[in-house]
């Protein structure tokens, strides 16, 4: 549940990137890293193993700016993708106010990613949460690679989602595509805090979102 | 001393605390990793990083304990050579709340560990119930500054 402190006007919010192992789930926040002013984030804490794969969390704070009035802080979390971290994952997710489900678009892929898509929604029940309600958009990441390897974005938009959740294209290595998730799960997380509660989310699903840009 | 509090609640039972078992950094966190109080620390990132690493701690400590003893360990002590830190939980209203501390030997951690007992019951006594969503918080134009700010930080 977001934090909102009404004393000093702070607004925290806790997003998770979920998705299977090599998704690409950390490749976004070091792109986001990179990318942000040093006086707008935190130092990225990332437990890994000796090989670099992710063995309990990466965590970067974002300082977002002032939100109608509010100072809004995102903390993104990663989880461990390989399967034998369920209980991890688990972890991670607790207490978490929106997902980015990291998809890997290569077709040799789509069963991991729908395992894993099974996995998030049943750690989400564990943890007493309704799969429909929670803030969630999908990443069809690595879609920058050649046309033979991957699904297009129909493709995984058949396979995956079934929510009808907004959807972006990726290639989160070299950027395209993250800040547009990144803006899509604020905008769910935040219109929570809104009033505007009933209305549609901007953010559209199936966008092709500059992936052409990160082809190469 | 300066106390930073996100929930008033907590102002008290924390400034009582630090004062009385002389630890130098102190957190109140959500088992989640979303911080409630803390004194000691100048940056808020560096807040929500050690949030973030003693959530963690204490899950994976818990689990440990539950497949050692079949329940977590009531708290967690690790001793450096000149500072030390103690984690544990407290059960309130608002449900389980985390404690990090650090401190040297201007203390000790059978200090810390007696203070500690008081905090949770003052955490205890003065919880109020479990938080609702917060909603109605931000403008129906927030997209606007969301879009603006986003835009800014990515340099686009």
């Amino acid at each position: 549940m977001s934090l909102v402190n009404y004393a000093t006007r702070e607004i925290t919010c806790k997003i998770v990137y979920y998705g299977p192992g090599r998704s690409g789930k950390t490749t976004n926040l070091h792109y986001i890293y990179g990318q942000v002013p040093s006086d707008r984030k935190g130092r990225m804490v990332s437990l890994a193993t000796q090989t670099d794969r992710t063995l309990f969390f990466d965590f970067l704070p974002l300082d977002l700016g002032t939100i109608s009035g509010f100072t809004t802080k995102m903390q993104l979390y990663t989880v461990p993708g390989q399967v034998y971290y369920q209980t991890t994952r688990k972890l991670v997710l607790q207490g978490a106010d929106g997902v980015v489900f990291v998809a890997d678009s290569q077709a040799r892929q789509l069963e991991e990613n729908i395992e894993s898509l099974q996995d998030l929604h049943a750690n989400l029940a564990e943890h007493g949460i309704d799969a429909r309600l929670v803030p969630l958009v999908l990443q069809y990441n690595k879609q920058n690679l050649p046309p033979e390897l991957i699904l297009d974005m129909p493709a995984m938009e058949e396979a995956l989602n079934f929510r009808n959740v907004p959807a972006f294209a990726a290639d989160a290595l070299h950027g395209p595509g993250v800040f547009e998730t990144l803006r899509g799960i604020s905008e769910l997380v935040l219109r929570r805090l809104s009033g505007a509660t009933s209305s549609t989310p901007s953010a559209t699903s199936g966008s092709a979102v500059g992936v052409d840009a990160g082809r190469r | 001393m300066t106390i930073a509090v996100v929930e008033p609640w907590v102002e008290a039972p924390l400034r009582h605390f630090v004062q009385d078992a002389q630890v130098t950094l102190a957190l109140l966190l959500t088992p989640s990793g979303q911080v409630l109080g803390q004194h000691g620390f100048t940056r808020a990132v560096d807040v929500m990083a050690a949030c973030a690493l003693a959530a963690a701690i204490h899950a994976s400590s818990s689990e440990l304990g539950k497949m050692l003893e079949g329940k977590p360990f009531a708290g967690l002590h690790h001793a450096g050579a000149t500072r030390q830190i103690f984690l544990a939980p407290a059960e309130t209203r608002r449900g389980t709340l985390l404690c990090l501390t650090v401190f040297d030997d201007a203390t000790s951690i059978g200090i810390v560990q007696l203070y500690f007992d008081e905090l949770r019951g003052r955490l205890e006594a003065g919880a109020p119930g479990a938080r609702t969503p917060p909603t109605g918080v931000l403008a129906d134009t927030f997209e606007q500054d969301l879009n603006r700010n986003l835009t800014l930080l990515f340099r686009r």
